[in-house]
């Protein structure tokens, strides 16, 4: 075999290599690692490593925090991802609607701008807003004659501050993709529809929705991943998952077996479990509805 | 004659040489010291650097760099991660709370092993009731460096506005903090006053509920044996939460009350006296009396940090020790008294403003914070954060949330 030959065989290997190092080394090797973690009580210092077996996992199944932590989660899910799918797809459905081009641009990057702020910038403005003694809302409250509230110090509205502030800050990236495949709808099949008499409601429902249907599936997988991992930056700079852990969810509850008590072995088990079930709704989301959407254009 | 020309390698040399000479700090190449980095929770603009910086100036042959992580746990975590990786900052602004951690986990060095003659002349300059404070399993890990208190802090705007006389007693009990925080309530709520929100905060933390506890004449840990379901422990308890479900404290995590006390939000405040530095730079005039009695003698708990030594090789050690005989000189002392926190050392620094309080607590002893022990001893401290919190917020009664608390503290707290 020339040398060329060997080369062009090689070739692929090389071009694909350094990539599936990268996912090998930075993506698997931390989950292996992880899983393995999970089931000792190593603290990445100690010169002993015992294996604890299903330990770590036992203790955070009896630990109220954790339980505490899932059902949040399981609220945050329930609440967010609907509503950081529906609300962003009805501006985006209002904003193509838009006449004036500057009018329709200006509410695209208001509603955008939460979207580019760092946690801790828009953390601070919100801490002043929901500040229980000198707070805007609370401001506003009093100078309406109206009861004031503690917003995220109160142990039952913690967890709906978190929730707003994260739907907030996260709904308008799902907008501008579903306003991008909105766009990209053919105006012909519009016009042929609503010449067949077909009203507003009837076309957006059976041919807009269908036709962005991809992006729609997309936006929908990617806001469960956000609503169980992102949300954590908002719970850290806004209530710390508290108060007495109301606004906590699992991805904190990892967070501070790691980090803030240096249990790695129950982090790690923790991080396993959010691992699972990151997998298993997103395939469940796949085999629900990946049939129903259209890819061909 | 010639004319000049600058090559393009001229070019890129100098350009290289002259970057290297802003970036390259100058002491780089000054002499051969040894350098010891510090991992602290304060930044250049704080008078720990000034500590810094004096002890600098004396060119020992040593180089200390103060290098800003966070909070305590921000540090324990880069500590962690350093001593994992074989380089872990050589002396580290250490949480008392922290103190099992840092000894067992981190490895600080007992600083009678590292220089034991030097050890005792350190400790020599400090108050010997403080002693106890930085022995851990009877190794001395640290050198006492912020001590405080929990005091009380009347805003004397509030206080006179209210009609209130302004002959505060130093020694108060809870009855009369209750009293005057209705009075206060009583008299500027719901009147639209530009300042006043609350009138009284106990803060909602693991650390004033400790007081009221011991106050009570209880302890949340009586050594290494749990008590929080002590009768003792539930009266301090009770007292504890009583403003609130009174209406008088609006309870409120740490950033929000602190922000208010500063802005003459709140009449009355029983937390740290390490604020006394910045209370007193204020235009509000601000009193401290001592931390509520319950009818009974005080056992009142101290708070802060030592400087804890972690190198592992002898001449880093060494060096960091002769920065900590540094720190309890009378000059690195006198810089340090500008923060607010108490004055542990021997040295007469003369009393600073609104320090009345603290010191008369100091005087009459203080025991350490809670420092958890076991390998999960800080979860326990969260958890014992958790049932106080809910305890004040009316969740739980107090013989409750006390009799729960334990049985969740328990497995955390064993030793192992």
């Amino acid at each position: 075999m020339s040398a060329r030959i060997r080369m062009a065989k090689l070739a692929p290997y090389l071009f694909v290599g350094p990539a599936i190092a990268f996912v090998l080394v930075f993506l698997y090797a931390p989950v292996v690692f992880s899983v393995g973690l999970s089931l000792t009580d190593w603290n990445f210092i100690s010169p002993t490593m015992n294996f604890v077996g299903l330990e770590n996992y036992r203790r955070i199944f009896a630990d109220p925090n954790f339980r505490d932590a899932a059902v949040n989660t399981l609220l945050y899910c329930v609440v967010l991802i609907p509503a950081q799918i529906m609300v962003p797809l009805a501006l985006a459905a209002l904003i193509l609607r838009v006449r004036n081009p500057f009018l329709a641009g200006f509410y695209k990057s208001a509603l955008f701008l939460p979207t580019i702020l760092a946690y801790s910038t828009a953390g601070i403005a919100w801490l002043w807003l929901f500040d229980p003694l000198n707070g805007f809302f609370n401001a506003a409250l009093s100078a309406l004659g109206m009861p004031t509230s503690r917003w995220h110090n109160d142990p039952s509205l913690a967890i709906w501050c978190v929730t707003f502030v994260t739907f907030w800050k996260n709904f308008g990236l799902n907008m501008l993709l579903l306003l991008a495949a909105l766009v990209s709808i053919p105006k012909s099949l519009l016009e042929a529809a609503a010449i067949d008499n077909a009203g507003p409601w009837r076309r957006f429902f059976t041919i807009e929705l269908p036709l962005i249907s991809p992006t729609f599936f997309f936006v929908a997988v990617t806001t469960t991943m956000n609503v169980l991992d992102d949300i954590v930056g908002v719970i850290d700079v806004l209530t710390g998952g508290g108060p007495y852990g109301q606004s906590s969810n699992i991805l904190y509850y990892m967070y501070e077996r790691g980090l803030s008590f240096f249990q790695f072995g129950q982090a790690s088990a923790a991080s396993v479990i959010i691992i699972v079930l990151v997998l298993v709704v997103t395939l469940a989301q796949f085999r629900m509805f990946e049939h129903r959407v259209h890819y061909e254009s | 004659m010639k004319s000049p020309y600058i090559s393009r390698r001229l070019f890129v040399g100098g350009a290289a040489a002259v970057g290297a000479t802003t970036v390259v700090p100058a002491r780089a190449f000054a002499r051969d010291d040894v350098v010891v980095t510090i991992s602290s929770p304060w930044g250049a603009d704080r008078p720990f650097q000034k500590v810094v910086d004096a002890y600098n100036a004396k060119a020992t042959g040593v180089s200390v760099v103060n290098r800003l992580d966070g909070d305590y746990q921000d540090m324990a975590t880069k500590a962690l991660a350093g001593v994992a990786a074989g380089r872990p900052p050589e002396i580290m602004v250490t949480g008392w709370k922290f103190g099992y951690f840092a000894r067992r986990t981190l490895g600080a060095r007992d600083l009678a092993e590292v220089d034991s003659a030097k050890a005792d002349e350190i400790m020599s300059r400090f108050k010997p009731q403080v002693k106890p404070l930085v022995t851990i399993d009877g190794a001395l890990i640290g050198v006492p460096w912020s001590l405080s208190t929990p005091v009380t802090w009347i805003n004397m705007d509030l206080w006179r506005e209210a009609g209130l006389d302004d002959d505060i007693p130093l020694d108060i009990s809870h009855e009369w903090l209750i009293e005057k925080a209705t009075a206060i309530d009583k008299a500027l709520a719901g009147k639209n006053h530009p300042t006043y929100r609350s009138a009284l905060d106990l803060s909602n933390n693991e650390w004033t509920s400790q007081a009221y506890i011991q106050n009570a004449g209880g302890y949340i840990l009586d050594d290494q044996t749990l008590t929080c379901d002590s009768p003792e422990a539930i009266a301090g308890m009770t007292a504890f939460a009583e403003p609130a479900r009174a209406g008088i404290w609006t309870n409120m995590d740490y950033r929000a009350q602190q922000k208010a006390q500063y802005a003459g939000n709140i009449a009355i405040v029983a937390t740290s006296s390490s604020r006394a530095g910045a209370l007193a730079k204020l235009d509000t005039e601000f009193k401290d009396a001592m931390f509520p009695s319950l009818g009974r003698p005080r056992n009142m708990n101290s708070g802060g940090n030592f400087l804890a030594i972690y190198a592992r090789e002898d001449e880093l050690a060494q060096a960091s020790m002769d920065f900590l005989s540094f720190c309890g000189s009378e000059e690195a002392q006198a810089i340090w008294s500008e923060m607010g926190y108490l004055n542990a050392s021997v040295f007469d620094l003369g009393e600073k403003p609104l320090q009345t309080a603290a010191t008369a607590q100091l005087d009459a002893g203080l025991t350490p914070e809670t420092i958890w022990p076991g390998s999960r001893g800080l979860e326990g401290q969260d958890v014992w954060r958790q049932w106080v919190a809910r305890v004040v917020e009316g969740v739980v009664t107090p013989e409750e949330g006390m009799a729960r608390a334990q049985r969740e503290l328990a497995p955390l707290v064993s030793i192992d």
